[in-house]
């Protein structure tokens, strides 16, 4: 299913900013907020798995239910899970498009990967405290 | 101990009422602050000390060796890039700015990925704006276009608009009108007296219509505008044009979509047009405790808010060039040194993954995803808990932050002092 990937904040996404590592960070940064009926077109409940996918790669996300997001759009905090989908042209603005990507959404058996994981993905090496 | 009138640094909103509860060197109660206070002031882990990347894991180095190795990696760089700065105080963010100069660095701050089109717009039209202060005590119509306060900035309601009592605006809930622009029916649209629940990718044009209403032209628009009906566009025109004193408040709806600055520019001509027939002004959302800061700071030292190149030995600024995912997704830059930010967590992947590529320092009290891909990760105090220093509010008011405990860190403006002192030594200067 073609959605529109709208992003932003959240208050839980706020509290657990500064702890990336973290199960509480990882829950709320890959949700991913669809309206009901396009959750019930896509064959899915709330808590399942979607693969999201744009011309830059793909991510896969938790599903949850929202009445307040729009048919056709998804909503995910901004963080690592929705940048890692977001293509980096700015259309020299400097600012990409963090609210306007189109998307590819379909139902997945893959599981969600941690930040870590996403970020040795590009190349870098996770630290875990002791 | 109990410390009164503590600043919390998180959101741009610098709340300066808090009451906290402290036990040597941990916060343990906040009262008046959101739970984004709660958890910046409660729940605030730390890297123990400075770690280098090795080619297996990591490794714990002294604060003299990744001060050196920081200096060494800025100095052999042809194309260096600082980036961050938002989280820190204005003393920190000046010596990065001199660092900038001194090594023909770019200095970008995170405004680039938030509010940077918003100050694009304001750099072709102007900013009619006003303090918070007066919005509290005048506004009796507000309107918040493309963000949503509720997740974003839990107390600007409580503290400013909706719910605060004001000189003129006794009763602040009975008397301010309320209207939410949104793509969704967030928590803030849900207690809105008007939602304008719009198509995404619709503000433009949907401000060009209200726009061309307060004119009187209403007649050339088509019944729906973006999703929103013409008779809620004129409803929501005359709440505007009736209003006593009018605030507009936006957020990154407004520059992340579609149009980007265009989008704010036509914001801010609304707000011009309404003050054809009331008072109107308009505002950023700031998000970042004081990214307005790094605009100040970057601003009196170099002319330009934020995308400052110093290549050609003075100060350049182009944004869409000069610009912080401008420089990595082109893979321009040859080394990064981050400071009080993770761009590894808010940048495309295609810019993070540069970072990766290159030798890049961190410096920040905090684990963040931007470590991962870091050689070096510094850690020191964080502005407003184990740091006075000053920050911006959103509307431009400059507030102290306090320091309300010590937790043993140095001061980032103090490593910050070290690199540039280095690099002065080893350069000449």
């Amino acid at each position: 299913m073609k959605c529109i990937l709208n992003t932003g904040r959240t208050v839980p996404q706020g509290t657990a900013v500064e702890h990336k590592g973290s199960d509480a960070y990882r829950t709320v940064a890959s949700a991913c907020f669809l309206n009901p009926v396009d959750m019930m077109l896509l064959g899915i409940e709330n808590g399942a798995r979607i693969r999201i996918t744009t011309l830059t790669g793909y991510v896969v996300l938790t599903a949850r239910s929202a009445e307040g997001v729009t048919r056709g759009e998804i909503f995910v905090t901004i963080g690592p899970y929705a940048n890692h989908i977001i293509s980096s042209e700015t259309h020299g603005t400097g600012m990409p498009d963090f609210k306007s990507e189109w998307v590819d959404v379909e139902p997945t058996g893959e599981s969600v990967r941690s930040v870590g994981e996403l970020m040795e993905e590009i190349g870098g090496l996770r630290y875990d405290p002791e | 101990m109990i410390l009164n009138d503590v600043v919390c640094p998180f959101c741009g909103c610098l709340c300066d009422d808090l009451e906290l509860e402290v036990e040597g060197d941990r916060v343990v109660r906040v009262q008046n602050g959101c739970s984004l206070a709660e958890a910046t002031f409660m729940n605030d882990t730390r890297l123990p000390a400075p770690i280098r990347r090795t080619t297996t894991g990591w490794e714990k180095i002294s604060y003299d060796e990744a001060i050196k190795e920081t200096a060494d990696i800025l100095k052999d760089a042809d194309r260096p890039l600082l980036y961050g700065w938002s989280s820190t105080h204005g003393e920190a963010q000046s010596v990065g700015v001199h660092i900038a100069e001194r090594i023909g660095a770019v200095i970008d701050n995170t405004s680039t990925v938030c509010h940077g089109p918003s100050i694009l717009a304001i750099q072709e039209v102007g900013h009619p704006g006003c303090t918070l202060g007066q919005v509290k005590n005048r506004a009796d119509v507000i309107i918040y276009w493309g963000c949503n306060p509720i997740e974003a900035h839990p107390r600007h309601m409580s503290r400013y608009t909706t719910f605060a009592t004001g000189f003129f605006v006794p009763d602040a809930q009975r008397e301010r009108t309320v209207i939410v622009v949104d793509t969704r029916r967030n928590d803030t649209a849900n207690i809105a007296d008007e939602f304008l629940q719009m198509e995404p990718g619709g503000d433009y044009a949907v401000l060009s219509a209200l726009r061309a209403i307060v004119r009187g032209k209403e007649s050339i628009i088509p019944k729906k505008v973006a999703g929103i009906s013409k008779e809620q566009l004129i409803r929501v025109a005359n709440i505007c044009k009736n209003a006593k004193f009018g605030a507009i408040f936006f957020g990154l709806g407004l520059t992340m979509s579609r149009g980007k600055y265009k989008n704010v520019r036509n914001a801010i001509e609304l707000t011009d047009e309404l003050s054809r027939h009331t008072k109107f002004v308009i505002s950023p959302m700031r998000g970042h405790g004081n990214v307005y800061g790094s605009n100040e700071v970057f601003t009196w030292m170099t002319g330009y808010p934020f995308a400052v190149d110093f290549a050609r030995g003075i100060a350049f600024y182009n944004p869409g060039e000069t610009t912080a995912v401008d420089i990595l997704r082109r893979g321009e830059c040859d080394a990064a040194l981050i400071v009080a930010s993770d761009p590894g967590a808010n940048f495309p992947r295609v810019a993070a993954a540069h970072l990766a590529k290159i030798p890049t320092v961190l410096i920040d009290p905090h684990v963040n995803a931007t470590t991962a891909l870091s050689r070096i990760h510094i850690p020191c105090t964080a502005a407003g808990i184990d740091a006075a220093g000053t920050a911006y509010r959103m509307d431009g008011v400059p507030i102290r932050m306090k320091k309300v405990i010590e937790r043993g860190y140095p001061d980032d403006a103090e490593i910050l002092k070290k690199i540039y002192d280095r690099l002065n030594g080893e350069m000449g200067s």
